[in-house]
C-alpha cells in the first residue's frame, strides 16, 4: 500500500467519524433553557435490580410519564449498598432533570445506616413527589399456631427465646419493619438475615423460620394461596387485595405502622420550572388507570394527589429521617 | 520446551534453592492474601459458633489459606509438582512456569489498557475511551504496526458504537464531561 | 389424561406462529448478546427485558423472555468455548475442557455438544417440570440452611476435580475464592469487610470482574507469551461436525449431567449453581480416562452443559409453583411476570393455565429453536477463531471493558478487571488453575450465609448438620469426597519417595 493510499483511507474513516462525534455531542448535550424542557430523553435511576419491586413501580409511572412529556424515559438500574450507590450518583448528575432518581423508604434510612455517607438526602435533592406507598403484611410459617395478631404477640412473648425472625437483610424494608414490630411487641428475638425477599420467604415458606413482616408485593400470593400465614397488615386502611387482615392497629399493635413509601427526586441546584414539569407529569401518571390498575395488583395504590407534591415528599423524608434514626440507632452499617 | 523433570533436578543441584519456583510463587500469594484478609478480619467483631460476627468466617478461612500457603512453600522445597511417566505432559509450558520467560510487553499494555478505559470512560465518554483503549491494547502484540494499531482502533470503535449504542440503546455518554 | 391436555394445550399456546417468532427473536438476540465478552446472561437478560415491557400479550412476552434466557447461555458457552471466557459460573466449567477442544481444533465439536447436550437436557427437564412441579418445590422446601451449607461444602470439595494440578494448590484457590467472596457488605451485620470505603464493594466484587480477568485476560496474556499456542488452533480449524462415534460417547454424560441438573436446579438456594461442577466432577470420577479431563475431554463438556440447561429449566419451578426466584434471572423474571399484570405463584397454574402451559412448552420450543438456529452457526463461530489474533485480543480487551460497564456505568469494575488479570496470570504462572477460585468466589457468600444462618436457628449447636438426615448424607459424601481427592496424591508421593530413594 502506498503512503498516499493510507492517508486518503485514513481520511475516509475519518470523514465518516465526524458525523457519529457530532451526533455523540448532540445526544448528550441535553437542552439547557428549562422553559424548553424536556427536548431530551429523561432517564430515571433506579437504585435496585430490573424487576424488583421499586423497579417495577418505576416502570409502571415510566411510560405514562413519558406521554404526557413528550420524550422517552429511560429506566436505568444501578444497584449497591442499600441503594446509596444510585443516589449518590444521582446527586451529582447534572441538575438539568434529565436525571431524575427513583428511591424508597431507602433515602430515609440511609444516614443512620451508613454514617459516612457521600451525599445529603435533604440538601443535595429536591423533590418531584411521593408515588406509592407499598403496605406490609405480618407472616408466619403456615403450621405456627397463633390465628390472630394478638395470639402471635402472646405467642412469640411466651417463645421470646426460641422463635425466629427472619428479613431480607440489614436496612431492608422487611428489617425496618421486623425492628418495628419487635418494638411494638416488647420482645426481641433472634433475627435470622437473608439475601433478599426471595430466600427469605422460602424459608418461611419450607417452615424453617417463624415469622417476619414484608411488603404486599412480595407476600401477597403466599397469603392468598395458603402456603403462609398472614396476620394483619400495618397501613392505617385495609388493604383491598387482602380483605381478611385487619390492620394492626385494629389488631392491637398501635406502633406498627410503617409504608414503603417511593419518591422521585432530582439534584438540588434543578430549575423550579423543570421541577413542576416533571411533578404534572407524575400527577397524570398516578391517574392513569392501568398504573392505579397494576399497583392494586400489587396490593398498593398510588398516593393521593396532595401527596404526589414536592411539599408533601420533602416532609415525608424529612419525618421518617427522624423517625428512623431513633429506631435504629445502635444498627449502623459501620 | 525443556521439561520440567530436568529443570527440578537443576534447580534442586544448587543447593536449597526451592525445587518449584511455581509452588513457591503461588504459596506466597496464598499466604499474602491469607495473612492479609486475616489481620483486616481481626478488626471486625468475630463473635461466637452461635451469633458469628462479621469476622468470624473471613477469619477462619485466613487461617486455612495460610495453611495451604505454608504447605505450597514447604511443598516447593521438599516434593514439587513432576510430571510421572504414564501422565500426560502439561499442555504447554506456560502453565506452572513461575516467572520465567516473563514477557514485560503483553502484561503492560493490556493492564495499561484496562486502566485507561477505566479512568477516563466517565471524563472522556465512551468513544474516546474506546478508541484509546483498543489502540493500546492493540500494541500488547509483538510488532504491532501504528497505522495498524490505528485501523484496528477506529473499527473497533465504530464496531462497538454500532453495537453498543445503536444496536443495544445503552444508555451510556458518547463525549463524556471533559470534552464539554 | 390431564398431563396431555395440559401439553396439548401449552402446545397449543406456543407453536402459534407469532409465539414461535417472538421465541425465534429472543433465542437469536439472547445468543447475539450472550456471546459478546463481560456479558454473561444475567446481564442480557436484564439488558434485554425492558423490550418484552412493551408487549400487550403476556404469553408472548415471557416466551420471549424465556428464549433471551436459553439463547444467553448458550451464547456465554460460546464464548467459554472459543475464547476461554466465561460469563457466569457454570460456563466457567465448560471453559475448562471446551477451550481446550478449541485449541486442538475441535470447536465445532464442542460448540455442537454444547448445543445437543443443552437441547437433550432441555427436552427431558422440560418434561420433569410437566410431570412434577408441585411436588418437587415442595421436596425442595425440605432444604432448610443446615442442608444448603452441606450441599456447598459437597460441591466445594467434589471441585477440586476441576483442576488437574496439585490438590493443595486447588484447595487454596477455592478457600481464596471464599475469601474474595467475603468482600462486601455481611448481610448479618451490615458491615462493609475489606471495602476500603469504595462504596463499589459494598455489594461485593463483580463476578464478570473476577472471570473476566482471572479467564480473558490471563488467557490472552497467556497466548501473547506464547504465539504457539494460538497457531496450533487456528490451523487445525477444519472438522466441525462430529462423528457417530463422538456422540455415542456423549450418551452417559448428557443422561447423567440431566438428572444432576434436574434435580439441583429446583433448590431454590443456589443449586442451578452447583449443577454443572457437580456433572464435572462426576464424569470425571466415573471415566475410564480421568487424565483426560482439563486436557479436551468431550464429557467435560457434554455433561456440565447439559446439568446447566437441565438446571436453568427446573429453576422455573420454585418460581412457577411458589413465587420464589432461584436466581438472579428469575428474579427478572418475576418483575417481568408482574409488568404483565400476573404475579408468579402457586394461582398461576390453576388461573392461567394457559400462561403456565404455553411457557412449559415454549421452553421446549426455545431448545429447539437454539438448537435449529446454532448448529447451522457453528461454522460461522468457528471462523471467528481464524481472525488474526492481533485483531481479535484488542477486540476482546474492549468489548470486556465496556460489556463490564455498561452495567451500572461503573469504571470501577474495569480497574478490578485489570486487578484480577494481573492476579490470575502470577497464578496460571505458578500452577494454579483458575475455576477453583470462581467456584470458590461463588459459592463462599452461600457457605457463609448458610452456616451462619443454620447456627442462629439452631442456637449454636453444630451438631444440627448431624441429626438432619439430609445434611448428614450430605456432608458424609463431602468427606468420602475429600478422601478420594487426597489418597492418590499421597499414594503418590509415596511412590515418588520411593522412587527418589533408589
Amino acid at each position: 500500500m502506498t503512503t498516499s493510499g493510507r492517508k486518503s483511507r485514513l481520511l475516509r474513516l475519518g470523514a465518516a467519524l465526524t458525523p457519529l462525534c457530532f451526533m455523540a455531542a448532540a445526544c448528550s448535550g441535553g437542552g439547557g433553557d428549562p422553559a424548553d424542557f424536556p427536548d431530551d430523553n429523561i432517564e430515571v435511576i433506579v437504585p435496585f435490580s430490573a424487576g424488583g419491586p421499586t423497579d417495577t413501580v418505576t416502570r409502571m409511572i415510566a411510560e405514562p410519564m413519558a406521554e404526557e412529556l413528550g420524550v422517552q424515559v429511560v429506566v436505568q438500574n444501578i444497584e449497591g449498598a442499600g441503594g446509596t450507590v444510585a443516589a449518590g450518583e444521582a446527586a451529582q448528575a447534572d441538575a438539568d432533570g434529565y436525571t431524575v432518581l427513583m428511591h424508597h423508604i431507602g433515602m430515609s434510612t440511609a444516614p443512620t445506616l451508613y454514617p459516612d455517607l457521600d451525599f445529603n438526602p435533604v440538601e443535595d435533592f429536591k423533590t418531584i413527589g411521593l408515588v406509592t406507598e407499598v403496605p406490609m403484611t405480618v407472616i408466619a410459617r403456615k403450621d405456627l399456631e397463633p390465628t390472630t395478631l394478638e395470639e402471635l404477640t402472646t405467642y412469640v412473648t411466651d417463645n421470646e427465646d426460641s422463635v425466629t425472625l427472619a428479613h431480607a437483610g440489614i436496612g431492608s424494608a422487611s428489617h425496618l419493619c421486623g425492628v418495628l414490630l419487635q418494638q411494638a411487641m416488647g420482645v426481641e428475638v433472634q433475627e435470622v438475615p437473608y439475601d433478599g425477599t426471595g430466600p427469605a420467604i422460602a424459608d418461611l415458606v419450607g417452615g424453617q423460620v417463624d415469622f417476619m413482616c414484608d411488603q404486599t408485593t412480595n407476600t401477597t400470593t403466599q397469603i392468598t394461596s395458603g402456603a403462609v400465614k398472614g396476620y394483619a397488615v400495618t397501613t392505617t386502611e385495609p388493604v383491598e387485595s387482602l380483605p381478611d387482615l385487619p390492620t394492626a392497629a385494629e389488631a392491637g399493635l398501635d406502633e406498627l405502622e410503617v409504608t414503603v413509601w417511593h419518591g422521585l427526586y432530582v439534584p438540588s441546584d434543578t430549575p423550579d420550572e423543570v421541577v413542576e414539569k416533571l411533578n404534572s407529569a407524575l400527577q397524570v401518571a398516578l391517574k392513569d388507570q392501568g398504573v392505579i390498575d397494576q399497583m392494586g395488583d400489587l396490593g398498593t395504590a398510588p398516593v393521593a394527589e396532595d401527596q404526589a407534591t414536592p411539599d408533601a415528599l420533602t416532609q415525608k423524608l424529612e419525618s421518617e429521617i427522624d423517625a428512623w434514626s431513633g429506631v435504629l440507632s445502635g444498627i449502623t452499617a459501620e | 520446551m525443556a521439561s520440567p523433570q530436568n529443570e527440578v533436578d537443576a534447580t534442586a543441584r544448587r543447593g536449597l534453592r526451592p525445587r518449584s519456583d511455581a509452588d513457591l510463587i503461588a504459596g506466597l500469594v496464598f499466604v499474602a492474601f491469607g495473612v492479609a484478609f486475616g489481620v483486616a478480619s481481626l478488626g471486625y467483631t468475630i463473635g461466637s459458633l452461635r451469633e458469628m460476627g462479621s469476622g468470624y468466617a473471613p477469619l477462619l478461612f485466613a487461617l486455612v489459606l495460610t495453611g495451604l500457603g505454608i504447605g505450597a512453600i514447604v511443598k516447593a522445597y521438599v516434593s514439587p509438582d513432576t510430571h510421572h511417566p504414564g501422565e500426560l505432559p502439561p499442555e504447554d509450558g506456560s502453565v506452572g512456569l513461575g516467572f520465567e520467560r516473563v514477557h514485560w510487553r503483553p502484561i503492560v499494555f493490556v493492564v495499561a489498557a484496562l486502566l485507561f478505559f477505566a479512568l477516563t470512560v466517565d471524563g472522556l465518554g465512551l468513544l474516546p475511551a474506546t478508541f484509546g483503549t483498543s489502540a493500546i491494547a492493540a500494541f500488547a502484540g509483538k510488532g504491532m504496526a501504528p497505522f495498524r494499531a490505528l485501523l484496528i482502533a477506529v473499527g473497533l470503535t465504530v464496531g462497538c458504537y454500532v453495537v453498543f449504542v445503536l444496536l443495544l440503546q445503552l444508555r451510556l455518554p458518547l463525549l463524556g464531561e471533559w470534552l464539554g | 389424561m390431564d398431563l396431555l391436555d395440559n401439553l396439548g394445550l401449552g402446545l397449543q399456546t406456543a407453536l402459534q406462529w407469532q409465539n414461535i417468532l417472538f421465541c425465534l427473536i429472543g433465542v437469536a438476540l439472547g445468543t447475539a448478546v450472550g456471546v459478546l465478552p463481560g456479558i454473561g446472561p444475567t446481564a442480557t437478560v436484564a439488558m434485554l427485558l425492558p423490550i418484552t415491557f412493551s408487549f400487550d400479550e403476556p404469553v408472548s412476552a415471557l416466551i420471549m423472555l424465556a428464549g433471551i434466557y436459553y439463547g444467553a447461555q448458550y451464547g456465554g458457552s460460546t464464548t467459554a468455548i472459543l475464547i476461554n471466557l466465561p460469563g457466569e459460573s457454570s460456563s466457567a466449567v465448560t471453559a475448562i475442557d471446551g477451550h481446550q477442544m478449541a485449541r486442538d481444533g475441535r470447536a465445532g465439536h464442542a460448540l455442537a455438544v454444547a448445543a445437543i447436550g443443552s437441547f437433550v437436557a432441555g427436552t427431558i427437564a422440560t418434561l420433569v417440570l410437566a410431570v412434577a412441579a408441585p411436588p418437587l418445590a415442595r421436596a425442595a422446601l425440605n432444604f432448610g440452611p443446615a442442608e444448603y451449607f452441606a450441599l456447598v461444602v459437597l460441591g466445594l470439595i467434589a471441585s477440586i476435580t476441576l483442576a488437574s494440578g496439585s490438590t493443595v494448590k486447588a484447595l487454596a484457590m477455592i478457600v481464596l475464592g471464599i475469601l474474595l467472596g467475603t468482600v462486601g457488605q455481611d448481610i448479618y451485620t451490615g458491615t462493609p469487610r475489606f471495602t476500603f470505603g469504595i462504596r463499589e464493594l459494598y455489594s461485593g466484587i463483580n463476578f464478570v470482574s473476577v472471570a473476566v480477568g482471572v479467564f480473558g485476560v490471563a488467557e490472552i496474556l497467556r497466548n501473547l507469551h506464547d504465539p504457539q499456542r494460538r497457531t496450533k488452533m487456528v490451523d487445525k480449524v477444519t472438522n466441525l461436525w462430529p462423528s457417530r462415534e463422538v456422540l455415542r460417547s456423549i450418551v452417559g454424560p448428557v443422561a447423567r449431567g440431566t438428572g444432576l441438573g434436574s434435580v439441583l436446579g429446583v433448590l431454590p438456594g443456589g443449586g442451578h449453581v452447583l449443577a454443572s461442577y457437580a456433572s464435572y466432577a462426576v464424569e470425571k470420577r466415573t471415566s475410564k480416562h480421568p487424565e483426560e479431563f482439563g486436557r479436551g475431554a468431550i464429557a467435560g463438556v457434554a455433561g456440565p452443559e447439559s446439568a446447566n440447561n437441565a438446571a436453568a429449566q427446573t429453576s422455573f419451578i420454585p418460581l412457577l409453583t411458589l413465587g420464589i426466584p432461584a436466581h438472579p434471572v428469575m428474579a427478572l423474571m418475576v418483575g417481568a411476570f408482574i409488568i404483565q399484570g400476573i404475579t408468579p405463584g402457586p394461582e398461576v397454574m390453576t388461573s392461567e393455565p394457559e400462561l403456565f402451559w404455553g411457557l412449559i412448552a415454549s421452553m421446549w420450543v426455545g431448545n429447539l429453536l437454539l438448537v435449529l438456529l446454532n448448529l447451522p452457526l457453528i461454522g460461522l463461530w468457528v471462523r471467528m477463531l481464524t481472525v488474526p489474533y492481533s485483531v481479535l485480543f484488542p477486540t476482546i480487551v474492549t468489548l470486556a471493558c465496556i460489556g463490564t460497564y455498561s452495567l451500572g456505568q461503573n469504571a470501577f469494575h474495569v480497574l478490578a478487571i485489570a486487578f484480577f488479570g494481573l492476579l490470575g496470570f502470577v497464578l496460571l504462572r505458578s500452577g494454579c488453575e483458575p475455576a477453583p477460585l470462581l467456584l470458590g468466589f461463588v459459592l463462599g457468600p452461600l457457605l457463609e450465609e448458610n452456616l451462619r444462618r443454620a447456627l442462629l436457628i439452631s442456637k449454636g449447636d453444630p451438631s444440627v448438620f448431624l441429626t438432619r438426615p439430609i445434611s448428614a448424607t450430605l456432608l458424609a459424601l463431602a468427606a468420602l469426597a475429600l478422601l478420594l481427592a487426597v489418597l492418590p496424591t499421597i499414594r503418590r508421593k509415596r511412590e515418588t519417595v520411593f522412587v527418589e530413594g533408589e
